[in-house]
């Protein structure tokens, strides 16, 4: 299992290594306008009022950006599962299927490794990889917290990313469990991509929108606490999420342990054709 | 079950959704065998292979590999045999060295590493190439290199010398012949009918998932239609040759006839003995062309 999370972590170096250093120089960048920000907060209060409340809802809490978990949640936690959320679901799609497709798996489990531990190799994998792209993030949060005059631990500031690393994981997992249930991974990354993409935007509009809030209680990013998890941390949703994951996880791995591997380039899904070729005119 | 049978399977089917991959398959290899999996694409033969590994499963009957299920204990399976996909993938991050070495981590380092320099001089793969940059026959190369490695008990190969050159196709066969003399059972599948009839003691046709033949090369070739052609010193009548039970006469002119014998050769010999022959010579058909008469089934090619 270790050679596997060994592979998996060398192969994902770069990948990692990208997301967490963009998200790290965004960190500091961002952190460099707090001071300022709270330096003109009157004025600003005085600007966002003449925004719709709509707008400034769709974001958070907007009145409250002038507090540290205010601002970390408008400046960067609000929209990370967005963004981190495609970085999990083509990592959770590709986990194993993208071995199996390229062909490359057919090989490996004729090796003396037993499904379950190629897949949990390959799951503590993406657990670790999803760590130390947050991980690096905090850094950068913290580097550039000391040129401003927020007041924050480097636990506080730790806590954000607890609810946002248990949202990436059900992404993950959701979308490694339609790579076991779809016929191709790209199929099973962009169903798990409209979720992310129609959590983030039913739980936004929900807020300015009470008709959405039923259809908000079914929507991942419902339970996410974004910056606010500064104040402490939702335990309910913290592991209802968790537990989510982990069904989804388990899921995936009982497919896993009872579906054929296909070989390379087999049952791939394509775009169904709409219109039929014409026939290659006769000799 | 005998411990003389390394592998055996009774009655497997596997199906695609509408495609039968396997209608059957009953089989039997013997400890120390070379056996020779033939058949042309699409016939079963990958899809019979990869159920021996539990890759896949099959939908019915079932299988036993060094003595053990392969769906109840697949690790300890894959831990006793060599595999060689027939669509081998490998990992373009890797040189060739990386690749083995990780596959060998897979089986806990069980290779050992003079071996397998050993083996890549032979095969002349160079071991620091990154595999990105190998042809298509140096992959097989690294691919043959990897089922061999841990020297196991049971080689299990797809189509083991696609994409080599004549050259390597040999030394490849010349490899498993010695793999065979240190006591490793080799069960290969090919459609290269003369590299099965060079190393293989026995052969199995399969047929649209069904095996239709399993036989020693020699006997199937031996108890076979062959030709004689016969010329004759002075002018005869060659139809009298037809007497013989089991004799074709498929042409025949004043001085030479050309006769098609089923079985024994004894009866046509002691019929020619009446007439004044120049020459005989008989052709022993090739497994090619007995391979190709499985197939040949209302003027049709099999799948």
């Amino acid at each position: 299992m270790f050679t596997v999370f060994r592979q998996s972590l060398a192969r994902s170096r770069a990948t990692v290594l990208g997301w967490g250093l963009s998200l790290a120089l965004l960190s500091m960048y961002l952190m460099t306008f707090y001071d300022t920000l709270v330096e003109q907060q009157a004025g600003l209060q005085q600007l966002l009022a003449g925004y719709p409340p709509e707008l400034m809802s769709f974001f958070g809490s907007g009145t409250e950006m002038f507090t540290p978990q205010g601002y970390l949640t408008l400046e960067f936690f609000s929209y990370m599962p967005l963004v981190l959320g495609i970085y999990a679901v083509l990592a959770g799609s590709g986990l194993l299927a993208s071995d199996e497709e390229n062909g490359t798996l057919d090989l490996v489990l004729a090796h003396p490794i037993s499904r379950s531990r190629l897949f949990l190799g390959r799951f503590l994998a993406f657990l670790w990889d999803v760590f130390v792209i947050l991980a690096i993030s905090w850094v950068g949060f913290v580097i550039g917290m000391r040129w401003t005059h927020m007041e924050l631990s480097w636990g506080e500031l730790a806590i954000p990313f607890i609810p946002l690393a248990a949202v990436l994981l059900l992404f993950g997992s959701l979308a490694l469990l339609g790579s076991m249930l779809l016929p191709a991974r790209r199929l099973a990354a962009m169903l798990a991509g409209l979720v992310v993409v129609g959590s983030f935007f039913v739980t936004s509009l929900a807020r300015v929108d009470e008709n959405l809030e039923a259809v908000a209680r079914f929507s991942p990013l419902n339970y996410y606490q974004s910056g606010d998890a500064v104040l402490g941390l939702n335990w309910g949703w913290l592991l209802g999420l968790i537990g989510v994951s982990a069904l989804l996880a388990l899921l995936a791995w009982w497919l896993f342990e009872r579906r054929d591997i296909r070989v390379g380039g087999e049952g791939n899904w394509r775009v169904p054709m709409l219109w039929k070729k014409p026939a290659p005119a006769e000799k | 079950m005998d411990e003389t049978v390394v592998i055996l399977a009774q009655g497997l089917t596997k199906s695609y959704g509408r495609v039968r991959a396997l209608r059957g398959v009953d089989l039997e290899v013997h400890r120390g065998e070379i056996f020779g999996f033939l058949g042309p694409n699409g016939a079963g033969k990958t899809t019979t292979i990869r159920c021996l590994l539990d890759v896949i499963r099959p939908d019915g009957g079932h299988a036993r590999v060094l003595g053990l299920d392969p769906q109840v204990d697949p690790v300890a399976v894959r831990a006793r045999v060599g595999y060689l996909p027939g669509e081998l993938r490998l990992d373009d991050s890797y040189t060739v060295e990386g690749q083995l070495r990780f596959l060998n981590h897979l089986r806990s380092g069980k290779a050992d590493w003079e071996f397998v320099r050993q083996l890549s001089r032979r095969l002349d793969l160079e071991l620091k190439t990154p595999i990105k940059n190998l042809s298509k026959g140096n992959k097989q190369k690294v691919g043959v290199l990897q089922a061999l490695m841990h020297r196991p008990e049971l080689l299990l190969l797809d189509e083991p010398t696609f994409g080599l050159d004549p050259l390597m196709q040999q030394e490849v066969l010349g490899l498993l012949s010695e793999m065979q003399a240190a006591g490793t059972t080799v069960f290969f599948s090919s459609h290269i009918l003369s590299e099965v009839q060079e190393v293989a003691g026995r052969v199995g046709i399969i047929r649209m998932g069904k095996l239709v033949e399993v036989a020693d090369v020699a006997a199937l070739i031996s108890r076979s239609l062959r030709r004689a052609r016969v010329r004759f010193k002075e002018q005869v009548d060659a139809r009298e040759l037809e007497r013989v039970p089991g004799v074709r006469l498929l042409s025949a002119d004043k001085l030479s006839a050309l006769l098609e014998v089923e079985g024994e050769m004894n009866g046509l010999v002691k019929a020619l003995a009446a007439f004044p022959i120049r020459d005989l010579d008989t052709e022993r058909p090739s497994l090619e062309e007995i391979f190709l008469a499985y197939y040949a089934v209302d003027g049709k090619e099999g799948e």
